[in-house]
């Protein structure tokens, strides 16, 4: 009986351990399985973006052939938390909306004026890390993003790359021409 | 001898306008290969053969030296609505250009400049326009005489030069009715509002240019503003058009000191950074007065808000008449006055917009006593329906629009001949004129023949 007390201890905290592992490799697969094209692709209010992002460098159009994933746009890079937390966030309100949205009415045009809430300054930066070292010597990275990178612009990214990610997005649409959406309100 | 001399002469005077364009005839190839993609290379390859006064001033400007080429600034998304490929070295690529440039692709490498500038006073001229039904009726009814083909000309050969147009796509092109214009409140297909090229015309966009009187002295003229004239009438005007070839005009930003200059120039007092002020694209962050209304108030209102309105809601409003600076007329006041320390001692400034200060406060006894009189003859019906054939209205008209912001705008900028003679001599006219259109048709109870 006393060799079964000392031993006790270690066989919970082992097991402890092991379930422990298992959740955090179960939770580590659904992040990871959880953020590219192909889940969430699966909707399909997502499929004008996806068929938009497939034309687009950063979905692999480009040269290389380089294929970012949805989420490295669209989740802040800034700290594991912020991101854990946003993408819990985005993910639940994703279902709800799926759930009891009008899917039909989502005037998607209207949304991409909205773009700076949806994709974060952190995460573009955190692929183009050269950005901030521009010199003279590409001048037009050095001059396109003085005014960013010294603090007096309250612009983000996408205030002025517009497309960037989704090729054409506008063509993939509903069509609805930006002023007319602008104008029937 | 005559020969040669003549020849000399013209070899010489060549040389000069070559200096000052220049060499539009020697433009005929050019190999672009630094900082560029091929496809942006390509245009200006191109475009030196078939415009190369286009190419001609890009070459001479800051953007060919940093290397924004013309697809920085032209190139737009497919689904843009001013996207077009007319141009057959485009077509069948995925590229997409527009002939028109908005502020928006300005903003993104001068984003302060752009968003100072739609606070000012500036970013509601062409949208005002579009909202106020008096002037849209003077325009296609009085003007353009409703005529079914002809009435857009008075807009687009006049109005819209300066004040900017709600401009028209059709096919990827605008349309003749709403371009070309230099207007500087241009509201533009794809939203933005405000027109850069009205004072750094294209494709040069030089800062020596916009500060130099030319820049305003294009709509800042004539009979209802004439400020060009007024600064020629000013000593600031008197030295500038003295000496004024001479000054140093390319100076960095909030670098351009007296010393560059010996005078200062419309852009120094309204815009520039001189001394411990910052330079600002908000020509009405210095102003106290709105000095262009029919009666003059201090401008308290804040910013600008027509151009904002209209980026958020598509919607044409008036704006805001009293936009000004942020922290009140008073903070207004102050900023000017501090351009003036640069050169003058601070008993000559106080002096000078006390003195100028009272003689806007002397419009206004005018105006409210005129506009009283209007208002009352209107209230007894005694105003003709077609207003501008009516002597009493077109009087009121004339008093505060032309004769009135003489008067003013005289004396805020030391034009004296404009302060007085064609200000308030005229002013003092007008009213007289105006009291016996109002004694005999008050009298008679009717207008007279």
């Amino acid at each position: 009986m006393g060799k079964e007390n000392k031993k006790f201890p270690i066989v919970i905290v082992s097991i402890g351990i092991v379930i422990g592992l298992l959740i955090s490799f179960i939770s580590a697969v659904a992040v990871h399985e959880t953020s590219d094209k192909n889940f969430c692709g699966i909707c399909h209010t997502m499929q004008p973006m996806l068929d938009a992002y497939k034309m687009d460098v950063h979905g692999g159009a480009g040269d290389h052939g380089i294929e970012v994933k949805c989420v490295d746009c669209h989740l802040p890079h800034d700290s594991t938390f912020h991101y854990l937390i946003t993408k819990m966030e985005t993910g639940f309100h994703d279902i709800y909306a799926q759930s009891f949205y009008d899917l039909e009415k989502i005037d998607w045009q209207e949304k991409r004026k909205h773009r700076e809430h949806l994709v974060y300054d952190s995460a573009c930066l955190a692929c183009h890390t050269n950005l901030k070292e521009a010199t003279m010597s590409n001048l037009k990275s050095f001059t396109g993003h003085k005014a960013y990178f010294s603090g007096k612009s309250e612009k983000k990214c996408v205030s002025c790359h517009e497309n960037v990610g989704h090729k054409n997005l506008g063509d993939y649409l509903p069509k609805r021409n930006m002023i007319d959406s602008i104008k029937e309100k | 001898m005559l020969k040669k001399y003549m020849l000399s002469m013209l070899t010489a005077s060549s040389m000069l306008l070559a200096a000052h364009v220049g060499d539009l005839t020697g433009v005929k190839t050019i190999k672009i290969d630094r900082n560029m993609s091929k496809v942006a290379a390509s245009c200006i390859e191109c475009h030196a053969k078939t415009s190369p006064g286009h190419v001609n001033d890009w070459k001479e400007s800051r953007h060919g030296h940093v290397g924004v080429s013309c697809l920085d600034c032209h190139v737009v998304a497919k689904d843009n609505p001013m996207a077009g490929q007319n141009c057959d070295g485009m077509k069948g690529t995925d590229v997409y250009i527009s002939i028109l440039v908005s502020p928006k692709t300005c903003a993104k490498c001068h984003p302060n400049e752009v968003k100072e500038f739609q606070n000012s006073g500036h970013a509601r001229a062409a949208i005002q326009v579009e909202a106020k039904d008096s002037m849209q009726k003077m325009i296609h009814h009085y003007e353009g005489r409703d005529h079914p083909t002809l009435s857009d000309s008075p807009s687009a050969t006049g109005c819209i030069q300066c004040h900017g147009a709600v401009i028209k796509v059709k096919n990827g092109r605008p349309t003749a009715e709403t371009w070309p214009n230099y207007g500087i409140g241009n509201v533009y297909p794809d939203g933005s509002v405000g027109n850069c090229k009205s004072c750094h015309s294209g494709h040069k966009f030089s800062i020596a240019e916009s500060r130099k009187p030319a820049a305003c002295a294009s709509c800042h003229l004539g009979p209802d503003h004439p400020d060009k004239e007024i600064y020629d009438n000013s000593m600031h005007g008197h030295i500038f058009n003295t000496e004024g070839s001479t000054w140093k005009y390319d100076s960095a930003p909030d670098a351009w000191e007296p010393g560059d200059y010996r005078a200062p120039t419309c852009a120094t007092c309204h815009m520039s950074g001189i001394g411990s002020l910052k330079s600002t694209h908000n020509v009405s962050k210095r102003l106290r007065w709105n000095i262009w209304a029919p009666i003059s108030k201090h401008r308290d209102g804040g910013n600008e808000t027509a151009a904002h309105d209209y980026m958020k809601s598509g919607k044409f409003t008036k704006g805001n008449a009293l936009a000004g600076n942020i922290k009140g007329s008073d903070a207004a006041r102050s900023e000017m006055k501090q351009v003036c320390k640069s050169c003058h001692v601070s008993t000559h400034t106080d002096n000078f917009f006390k003195m100028a200060d009272k003689h806007v406060e002397l419009y206004n006894t005018f105006a409210k006593d005129a506009k009283k009189m209007i208002d009352e003859l209107k209230a007894k019906g005694l105003l003709k329906k077609d207003i501008w054939s009516d002597e009493a209205f077109n009087t009121w008209y004339h008093l505060w629009h032309h004769e009135g912001r003489r008067m003013r705008q005289g004396a805020l900028m030391g034009g004296p001949d404009y302060a007085h003679w064609h200000g308030v001599f005229e002013v003092q006219q007008d009213i007289r004129k105006l009291q016996g259109i109002y004694d005999k048709r008050m009298k008679t109870g009717k207008i007279e023949d």
